[in-house]
């Protein structure tokens, strides 16, 4: 099972796409972290994050995703999550996070409402 | 339980009595096929035709009982899911042999031997439960769909010994095969209810039109009567205790089909089933020798659940109890009216055909879905892969294993007995060296995820664990490795497992773990990495079942608790 986290990152019109699949944790949530950060701060206002390829995430993942919507909120960016599968739905559900986020179902639906 | 989404009607939903009364019809005539066993019994004992007649009506009356016995709720008999009956191919060979040997008395005795044998087994199922796990019963599942699917394909192309194909037959099965889709696929409500019905009535209609559909074969010269009680001229009983081991393996490997169905019918009214209940299988399989010991007594043949019709409830969404009762109702009526036995007796055979290659479709996929549910490591690899080339196997060298000895071609002449019989004894073989309790040592220096990953991945292989109980441990696991960091000594993670409960033990050398109750807020989470901590301990907390501190001395261990 190769569960390291791999980040990509593409464009589709004016909104930033960053795709993830892997597992998150300790290990490499601040990656993730300074990755999301980066793109809020070079000017990017609309950013989806595509979870669907995740394994798992956790406690560290969560923080480094709020700190990232925080961080778009000061810079007036929209900020929003898509395609969270069964068990990564599943965790933001029992963390109380799914309403936290703004979450849609599919990567076009969240790139619709952006763009 | 959790509703399915495409259940129209549950279990313990009565449908309004149009969609009951057409429901119950569908099922009758999709279950009216499997006749064609007693009728080829009847066909081989050279009965007359009003005796053929007899044995139809007689057998319909046994289709109508035991469908009953089948979905009733009680303790003692009865799944309490839709489960229809059917004539079953499983006891064909057995019951030519008995008829070779000792003419029909020793059928119907011999089949009443057989109903006694599963009503001895149905109190035992739960205590065999090791040695009969899901993925067994969906393998089951998926060589019935296969089978049947096989058997529509004959009679849906009129294959006979000479493997000529009948351009007529291709003409009305894929007449009626196409109704049947579309209504499945394209409509809505009373279309994609009764789909099986209406394909059936256009496949008579175009073998009408092209001069297949011929009643006069199997009417009697004196006609019939349009009311007639069936007489019971044919029926005696006797018995040969060289036929016990032929009849007791078919009843084994109807046992097992029971099984299939009944957690079949389980499932299709539970999105969230991850097993059978026993109470219920057991009461399927008692409702199985009830009904076999009526079939012998009015001189008929085997009988069992039916995959087929199951297979219809799921593609329909109705599965109410209450259509059983009037499937049974039904076939009471019919059996006294003898041209709903000629009618019934002169099904083209395309048109079984249709019926049976689109419910197959059905019957096939579920059991995939039982097996793909479960991790799977070499061993039930093998099981699985073994079998189900050993039920294929068997039906295409069909010819090569008549020379095997008489008491062995119950199980070497038929794919669904050949296959079960190589599962339950594979898994047998293989359960030999698998641990229900294993452990990890994980060396202090830093958190190892991925040997943690692939102990748990391996060990639920190893089990046939659920892969979503799996996914959560190993979360689980995950995180707990976090919170506590990176204790002196290392840390040892211990899982054991047993169908019911997978357990994950993690031992270290420390200050037992503080598991906080309370949900922190994102402004907390984001403030600090106190707040990642308090929401880490309450995603524990949440993701496992049940969760345990405790120390003991300078050691401490935290066991993670999952339902399975």
């Amino acid at each position: 099972m190769n569960s390291a986290l791999n980040i990509g990152q593409s464009h589709d019109g004016g909104v930033c796409i960053v795709t993830l699949s892997g597992r998150i944790d300790s290990t490499n949530a601040n990656d993730l972290m300074s990755q999301l950060t980066k793109l809020i701060l070079a000017g990017e206002k609309s950013i989806v994050v595509d979870l669907g390829a995740v394994l798992y995430l956790t406690s560290a993942a969560f923080r480094a995703l709020l700190v990232a919507t925080d961080e778009a909120e000061r810079n007036a960016a929209k900020f929003v999550l898509c395609s969270l599968g069964g068990h990564v739905r599943e965790l933001f559900e029992m963390g109380g996070l799914l309403e936290v986020f703004t979450v849609h179902p599919s990567r076009a639906e969240a790139v619709a409402r952006l763009g | 339980m959790a509703r399915p989404i495409d259940l129209i009607y549950s279990v313990d939903e009565v449908p309004p009595p149009a969609i009951l009364i057409i429901s119950a019809l569908q099922h009758v005539a999709v279950m009216a096929i499997t006749l064609i066993f007693p009728l080829i019994l009847a066909r081989e004992a050279n009965l007359s035709e009003n005796q053929v007649l007899d044995l139809v009506s007689l057998s319909m009356l046994g289709l109508g009982f035991a469908t009953v016995c089948f979905s009733i709720r009680s303790h003692f008999v009865g799944s309490g899911y839709l489960s229809p009956a059917a004539y079953t191919a499983i006891y064909l060979g057995p019951s030519l042999f008995a008829l070779r040997r000792g003419g029909l008395d020793l059928v119907f005795g011999m089949t009443i031997t057989a109903g006694i044998i599963q009503l001895g087994v149905a109190p035992l199922l739960k205590r065999l439960r090791a040695l009969l796990p899901p993925e067994i019963a969906g393998l089951v599942i998926a060589i019935v769909g296969l089978a049947l699917a096989s058997l529509g394909v004959r009679y849906s192309l009129g294959i006979d010994n000479g493997h000529a194909v009948k351009p007529k037959y291709i003409v009305v099965a894929g007449a009626s095969l196409a109704t049947m889709c579309i209504l499945n696929i394209w409509t809505k409500g009373y279309g994609k209810m009764f789909c099986v019905l209406i394909g059936i009535v256009a496949g008579y209609a175009v073998s009408f039109g092209i001069g297949i559909l011929d009643l006069s074969a199997i009417v009697p010269d004196s006609g019939v009567a349009l009311f007639r009680l069936p007489r019971l001229d044919h029926v005696g009983l006797s018995f040969d205790v060289n036929l016990l081991a032929p009849f007791i393996v078919a009843s084994l490997a109807a046992t097992l089909r029971v099984m299939g169905d009944i957690s079949n019918a389980q499932r299709l009214n539970d999105s969230e089933w991850v097993r059978p209940s026993f109470t219920s299988l057991a009461g399927g399989v008692s409702a199985n020798g009830v009904a076999m010991i009526f079939c012998g007594l009015v001189g008929s043949f085997g009988i069992n659940s039916y995959s087929s019709s199951i297979g219809l409830s799921g593609a329909t969404g109705v599965t109410s109890r209450s259509v059983g009762y009037a499937i049974g109702m039904a076939f009471a009526i019919l059996a006294l009216v003898p041209p709903a036995a000629a009618c019934f007796a002169a099904m083209p055979l395309p048109v079984m055909g249709a019926a049976l290659f689109f419910t197959a479709a059905f019957v096939l996929t579920s059991g995939l879905q039982m097996i793909t549910a479960r991790m799977l490591d070499a061993r039930k690899n093998l099981v699985i892969g073994f079998s189900f080339a050993m039920a294929v196997v068997a039906d295409i060298y069909h010819d090569a294993f008549t020379a095997v000895p008489s008491v062995l071609q119950p199980i070497f002449g038929n794919g669904l007995v050949l296959g079960t019989t190589c599962a339950v004894l594979l898994n047998l073989i293989t359960r030999i060296g698998v641990r229900q309790r294993a452990s990890i040592k994980l060396a202090p220096g830093g958190i190892n995820r991925e040997a943690v990953e692939q102990f748990l991945s391996e060990q639920g292989a190893r089990w046939a664990a659920r892969r979503d109980v799996i996914n959560r441990a190993t979360f689980g696991v995950v995180q707990l490795l976090e919170v506590l960091g990176d204790p002196p000594d290392g840390i040892e993670v211990e899982a054991s497992f047993d169908e019911f409960n997978l357990n994950v033990r993690v031992k270290y050398l420390g200050a037992p773990l503080d598991i906080p109750e309370r949900k922190p807020t994102p402004r907390e989470i984001v403030a600090s990495e106190d707040g990642e901590r308090l929401l880490a301990g309450y995603l524990l907390r949440r993701s496992a079942d049940r969760i345990t501190s405790r120390q003991s001395g300078d050691a401490a261990e935290v066991v993670l608790h999952y339902d399975h």
